[in-house]
C-alpha cells in the first residue's frame, strides 16, 4: 500500500525505509521524522522516554500537530494489528501472496518467523507477481498523471 | 471524564477519545468468554508483561522456549498469562505449536481470540498515549454479568491457528462484520464477533475505516496516505510481522 499510494501521489517511496535502511531518503514527505518517531515510539517503555520526546518534537516541528496525532494513532493501530496477525497465525491473503512475494524477498521480510504461516510461492508465481507489480505501478503512475 | 486529553501537547480530534471511551466501556463489561473482571485483569496483565523477568529472558534468547514462571497478578490461569505476555512482548515468534500447547492446557480457541482482541486494543490505546507523551488511562472498573458464550456456527478451521468465518460467510448476526471485501486480518478474530466490531471502531480513528483501506487515495486528516503507510510498514517491520 505504501508503493501504491506513493505512485498515486506521483512520488516514489523507497520501500527499504520500512526495514530501517535509507530512512534519510524515504521518498515520502517528512519521511525521516515519521520513521524516527515510529522507531522511538515502538522502543519506548514509558511516556517520558527522552528519545521519543525528541522524535515527537522533531515531527511536530516538521509536519504540525494534526500529523503528530495521526502518527501516534497509526503507531497504536499497527502495534495492535501485528498482534492480531501473529497471534492468530493468519497467512497473507491468497491474492496478495504471489503479487508481493518478490518484494518480500527483496526487502528480507521472508526471514521473519511468522512467514511460516504463509505458503511459499513458486518461482514462476513469483515472477508473475513481479510482472503484476510492475503493471500495477504503471497503472498508478498513469492514474496520477491523469489526476493532474 | 476518561480520555479527556486536556494535557495533550497537541489537540486531539474528537473521534479519538470517543472511540477510546467505547473501547473502555466494552472492556469493563462481560464479553463472549470472559467476565468484566477477567477482561480488565487481562488488560492489566498486558500492561504488566513488559516488567516480567521471564519474558525479558525469553526476548533476549535465540529461542523463546525458555522454561520458567511469569511474574503476574495471580488473577488468571498460567496459560492465559502465557498468552497475554507473549502477545505483548514477543508476538513475532509465536508458532502453531505454541498455540496448540495453550489449547492442550485448557485455554479454548474462542477465549484465546478474545484475549488477543483485548490485548491488542489496550496496546493500541496505550501506544497512542505513550507516543504523545501522555500517562496511560487508568483501567475501568469491571461491570458485573456473565459472558454470552456466543460462538458463530459459521466459523471454520482454515490455515490460521484459530477458526474464522469465511470471507463470504458473514451472514445473519455477523453480516455487519464486513461488507463485500475483507482480508484475513479482519477475519482473524471473527470467532469472537464483538472483537471484530471493536477492531473496526478503533481502526476507523487510529488508521482508516476498514472498508477504505484498499483504496490508496484515502488518507487520514493529518497525514497523506504514503506517510501513513510508511509508519505502518516501519512499525510492522520492527515487530517482525510478516503479514
Amino acid at each position: 500500500m505504501l508503493r501504491a499510494s506513493s505512485k498515486l501521489t506521483g512520488s516514489e517511496a523507497d520501500l527499504h525505509a520500512v526495514m530501517g535502511a535509507g530512512a534519510t531518503h524515504t521518498g515520502v514527505a517528512h519521511g525521516q521524522q515519521l520513521v524516527a518517531f515510529a522507531e522511538a515510539a515502538v522502543a519506548a517503555t514509558h511516556e517520558g522516554d527522552p528519545a521519543l520526546a525528541t522524535a515527537r518534537d522533531e515531527l511536530l516541528a516538521a509536519a504540525g500537530p494534526a500529523a503528530l496525532v495521526d502518527a501516534a494513532a497509526v503507531v497504536g493501530n499497527f502495534q495492535r494489528m501485528v498482534r492480531i496477525a501473529d497471534g492468530t497465525g493468519i497467512p497473507i491473503d491468497h491474492g496478495m501472496n504471489a503479487l508481493t512475494a518478490g518484494m518480500r524477498e527483496d526487502l528480507g521480510i521472508d526471514r521473519f518467523g511468522s512467514a511460516a504461516n504463509t505458503a511459499e510461492v513458486s518461482g514462476a508465481a513469483k515472477a508473475a507477481g513481479r510482472l503484476g507489480q510492475t503493471a500495477a505501478a504503471a497503472a498508478m503512475k498513469l492514474a496520477s498523471r491523469l489526476r493532474k | 471524564m476518561s480520555f479527556s486529553y486536556a494535557h495533550s501537547p497537541v489537540p486531539v480530534r474528537d473521534d479519538i477519545p470517543e472511540a477510546h471511551r467505547k473501547t473502555w466501556q466494552r472492556l469493563a463489561g462481560p464479553g463472549s468468554w470472559w467476565t468484566g473482571a477477567e477482561r480488565v485483569a487481562i488488560a492489566s496483565e498486558a500492561r504488566n508483561a513488559p516488567n516480567c523477568a521471564l519474558c525479558a529472558e525469553r526476548k533476549a534468547a535465540l529461542s523463546p522456549n525458555v522454561a520458567g514462571v511469569h511474574d503476574h497478578e495471580g488473577k488468571l490461569s498460567e496459560a492465559s498469562v502465557e498468552a497475554i505476555h507473549r502477545l505483548v512482548t514477543d508476538a513475532g515468534r509465536l508458532t502453531r505449536s505454541w498455540f496448540e500447547k495453550l489449547m492442550s492446557e485448557g485455554l479454548g480457541d474462542a477465549p484465546y481470540v478474545e484475549i488477543v482482541g483485548i490485548v491488542a486494543g489496550v496496546l493500541s490505546i496505550d501506544n497512542f498515549h505513550r507516543a504523545l507523551g501522555l500517562a496511560l488511562e487508568p483501567l475501568p472498573a469491571p461491570r458485573p454479568g456473565e459472558p454470552s458464550r456466543y460462538r458463530p456456527t459459521s466459523a471454520i478451521r482454515e490455515e490460521a491457528y484459530v477458526p474464522m468465518i469465511p470471507a463470504k460467510g458473514n451472514s445473519g448476526d455477523e453480516a455487519d462484520l464486513w461488507s463485500r471485501m475483507t482480508g484475513n486480518v479482519i477475519r482473524a478474530m471473527s470467532l469472537v464477533p464483538d472483537a471484530v466490531r471493536s477492531l473496526k471502531e478503533l481502526s476507523a480513528v487510529h488508521y482508516l475505516k476498514l472498508e477504505d483501506v484498499p483504496d490508496p487515495r484515502i488518507h487520514m486528516p493529518g497525514l497523506e496516505r504514503p506517510q501513513v503507510e510508511l509508519i505502518a510498514g516501519r512499525v510492522s517491520a520492527l515487530n517482525e510481522c510478516f503479514y
